[in-house]
């Protein structure tokens, strides 16, 4: 059969969510040859099963539509690939489902988030509504000033839950962390406990990345 | 459980994936179903520990007793360490995220001196007080293993007991007599005494230890019944011995990122500066069929892409090219390489270039250890000059152009001309080279000379040598690096800071636990890492407890001195290694096993010929 290319949606939760993206692409290249799934392989000097990550996630943030590409080069079951996957993974991180690769990655625009944390409440809510929300991003070239007010999109809040988005993708993508850490720098305050989750992945015409 | 306060933190350090757990194969069990638990602590980081081959083992067979529970527990580095006590974060482990000073035993494995000072920082972080005797429950009981337990005196103040020998058969042993103690209510030392009659079991403070007027020992004495001399555990079917079937996979890189199997335990050759080679006797091999299961069963379960064969000398395996044809039958099929850590230049053919050729072609490494015969006799290497150049040779036509080679500085009976040989010797591979029509062409030779400075070890016939003063030691590495007129040779040399103190404390007695743990206080630990070592508080420690390192260092003992490790036994003769020490000053050597017993003792013990 001719090499078919397959998109793998998985979860990263719990404690692997202090895996790194790089040691995330060797964890899944040794469950792929654990699972002796048909990945297909790159040729060359130093053959290697062929995956590419849509969208890294940061350090730190748990995600439940977090997508791997790859070309199998036989046919094998939906059903099928997501057991030896899961056989074959650390318990925190799961595959879901797998199917076509519908979107591109260039196409994705949005990042969903929810954030469930502690701290006092009533200085989160008075940074929120602030005009400006000024935040430092590291970027290749150095470090950046930007306004995440301009960025954020902040769909359901209640006191110690945030549900928002952030712009993500290839191009131009803000890491959920900068929220938190800037309330930190600007309030003074402290968080006591934060956990964030990427639930939503969308392309710009507000449909989901699949 | 900390998972919370974790959560809080680990943003903060480097590399956090190694502080969580939660590796695939790790096991996890339920606190409720379990009877024991065991906190296996590596006293030196995450990516050292989890690359050593007897954690993996130790922890697979504890926690096949399903009612026991065995987790990993490494060295915070500092980074980690502030925000732990920042946040009132006990040393925990890393599959409960619980703290450890509520498991039931907390074992250290000791492989290198340099990590002593880390148990010290390591049970103060789990909250508990560092002196055994200040450890008053009867839980969590603090014992240690490895092969620096021959001589465990400098730590003799801080653990409660030492496993001596191969923990196969005696940790399981141990958790089984620690429960019925608790059981019955016994206190600590109710169970210590009891603990001491498990073979290989040394409890420290069942031993009263005499000094004479010069510092050296008068005597050594058993109390309440605790045996005379500690025999070292042994495992006697080697082929059957427990192996795991898989190993916990790291999130990040570690320094040996790879499968393991070990085909052999134990060495057949008798170095005689080698501590290993008689801690592991008698020599033991696995047959080819077990190690081909063990082989698939770790690759297939781990995913890893290589596989170590290891063992102290690997290329001694009497089976090795069969080995090595029967695992490549699988390696090729799965995409496996196979990698041989440790083989002798004159045991190399082209046969074992080619399987391991496929591996990756950076360079070969060879031990010499010694520049001249007269001295390479001296240490019994038992390797000619013409197995040098005969694996050099091989090596250059198999298309290598980079020789690793690994040699000592400071050898007993060591002269100038020994050093000089260094240079010469690595001239004549350099002038082999150019002179094989064969060799790759259009590249250059490349030489790294690995000059390591040689530490007398305890149970070796060098034990009672001394090493040599600073002035020596400085002035020999100076007139290699003057010697050495080429650059295609390339010298590295290890500090002497660093030697300086390993080889105190290798020969210690129990005087050096008040030095450790004034060196301690004073911030040190992580000993083993250049950017963390604070040899200037060592010293100021000696100095503070009115010990003179170069006691241990420097000094030669007389044959009858009673030796702070002689109530050990590792079933090799004291008397063997006198007679090893008088050969070695004539310069004479001792025929390998396999060609010749040499009555070393230890077939006295186990009552059976080791070949």
């Amino acid at each position: 059969m001719e090499n078919k290319n397959i998109r793998v949606f998985f979860s990263k939760t719990g404690r692997a969510v202090y895996i790194s993206h790089l040691d995330l692409y060797r964890l899944f290249q040794r469950a792929i040859k654990r699972a002796k799934l048909p990945v297909w392989e790159t040729e060359g000097f130093n053959p290697h099963v062929y995956i590419t990550f849509a969208l890294p996630l940061a350090l730190g943030t748990a995600g439940l539509c977090e997508s791997l590409d790859t070309k199998l080069t036989e046919d094998i079951s939906t059903d099928e690939l997501v057991k030896r996957f899961n056989d074959a993974l650390p318990r925190d991180i799961r595959v879901i489902s797998a199917g076509e690769q519908v979107r591109k990655p260039t196409e994705i625009a949005l990042s969903e988030y929810e954030a469930e944390f502690d701290c006092d409440d009533a200085a989160f809510d008075a940074f929120l509504s602030a005009e400006h929300i000024p935040a430092e991003k590291k970027t290749k070239r150095g470090i950046a000033e930007l306004d995440l007010k301009q960025h954020i999109n902040v769909l359901e809040r209640r006191p110690g839950y945030l549900r928002f988005t952030f712009p993500s993708g290839q191009e131009f993508n803000i890491n959920a962390g900068l929220l938190f850490d800037a309330f930190e720098k600007i309030s003074g305050t402290e968080i006591y406990s934060l956990h964030i989750t990427r639930t939503e992945i969308k392309c710009a015409d507000g449909e989901n990345f699949r | 459980m900390y998972k919370e306060k974790l959560d809080r933190i680990l943003l903060k350090v480097q590399k956090p994936s190694r502080y969580i757990g939660g590796e695939l194969n790790s096991i996890e069990k339920d606190p409720e179903n379990v009877k024991m638990r065991f906190a296996f602590c590596f006293p030196d980081t995450y990516d050292i520990g989890m690359s050593h081959l007897g954690m993996k083992i130790l922890y697979s067979l504890i926690n096949e007793v399903p009612e026991y529970w065995c987790e990993r527990v490494f060295m915070p580095l500092p980074d980690m360490e502030e925000q732990m006590r920042k946040n009132g974060i006990l040393l925990y482990g890393l599959e409960s995220l619980e703290p450890i000073k509520d498991c039931d035993i907390i074992g250290f494995t000791l492989q290198y001196e340099l990590s002593f000072s880390n148990i010290l920082a390591m049970l103060d972080l789990a909250g508990l007080p560092v002196y055994a005797k200040d450890r008053e429950a009867l839980t969590p009981i603090v014992c240690a293993g490895g092969p620096c337990c021959c001589n465990a005196e400098p730590i003799a103040d801080f653990v409660d007991l030492c496993i001596l020998g191969e923990g196969e058969e005696v940790n399981i042993e141990l958790m089984r007599l620690l429960e019925l103690c608790k059981a019955e209510n016994c206190t600590k030392h109710e169970f210590l005494v009891r603990a001491a009659q498990i073979e290989g079991i040394y409890v420290p403070s069942l031993y009263d230890v005499q000094y004479n007027e010069d510092c050296t020992i008068k005597s050594i004495t058993p109390l309440e019944g605790a045996p005379e001399k500690v025999r070292k555990r042994i495992i006697s079917d080697f082929d059957k011995v427990y192996y795991p079937e898989t190993f916990v996979v790291p999130f990040s890189e570690i320094v040996h990122d790879r499968a393991v199997v070990e085909v052999l335990r134990g060495c057949i050759r008798g170095c005689r500066f080698c501590q290993a080679g008689y801690f592991y006797r008698p020599f033991r091999e696995k047959s080819v069929d077990t190690i081909y299961k063990e082989t698939v069963s770790v690759c297939e379960t781990t995913g890893y892409d290589e596989v170590s064969l290891t063992s102290l000398s690997t290329s001694d395996h009497s089976e090795i090219e069969h080995m090595l044809a029967r695992l490549a039958d699988y390696s090729d099929d799965a995409r496996v390489n196979l990698s041989l850590p440790s083989m002798r230049i004159d045991r190399f053919s082209e046969e074992l270039l080619g399987r391991i050729k496929s591996v990756r072609k950076s360079g070969l490494t060879f031990a010499p250890e010694a520049g001249t015969q007269r001295l390479r006799d001296v240490i019994n290497k038992n390797i000619t000059e013409e197995n040098i150049m005969n694996g050099c040779r091989i090596a250059f036509e198999g298309g290598y152009t980079a020789v690793k080679l690994y040699f000592m500085l400071g050898l007993p009976t060591e002269t100038m001309e020994d050093i000089e040989g260094i240079a010469e010797l690595c001239q004549r591979i350099i002038d082999l080279y150019y002179s094989l029509p064969s060799r790759p062409k259009g590249k250059g030779i490349k030489i790294s000379v690995s000059l390591s400075t040689f530490i007398p070890k305890p149970f070796t016939p060098f034990q009672f040598e001394p090493q040599p003063t600073e002035d020596v030691i400085k002035e020999r590495q100076k007139h290699l690096m003057e010697v050495v007129n080429t650059k295609k040779v390339q010298v590295s040399r290890s500090h002497f800071d660093v030697t300086h103190l390993e080889a105190a404390l290798a020969r210690g007695d129990r005087r050096l636990s008040a030095v450790i743990y004034a060196a301690w206080r004073k911030g040190c630990k992580l000993d083993g890492w250049t950017e963390y070592y604070q040899y200037d508080k060592w010293i100021e420690a000696f100095r503070e407890c009115g010990i003179d390192p170069s006691f241990y260092v420097n000094r030669r003992r007389e044959y009858d001195e009673i030796l702070p490790w002689d109530h050990m036994d590792l079933l090799v003769s004291k008397n063997f290694f006198i007679r090893e020490n008088k050969l070695a000053h004539e310069a004479k050597t001792t025929p390998n096993c396999r060609e010749k017993c040499s009555g070393c003792g230890v077939s006295v013990c186990t009552g059976k010929a080791c070949f």
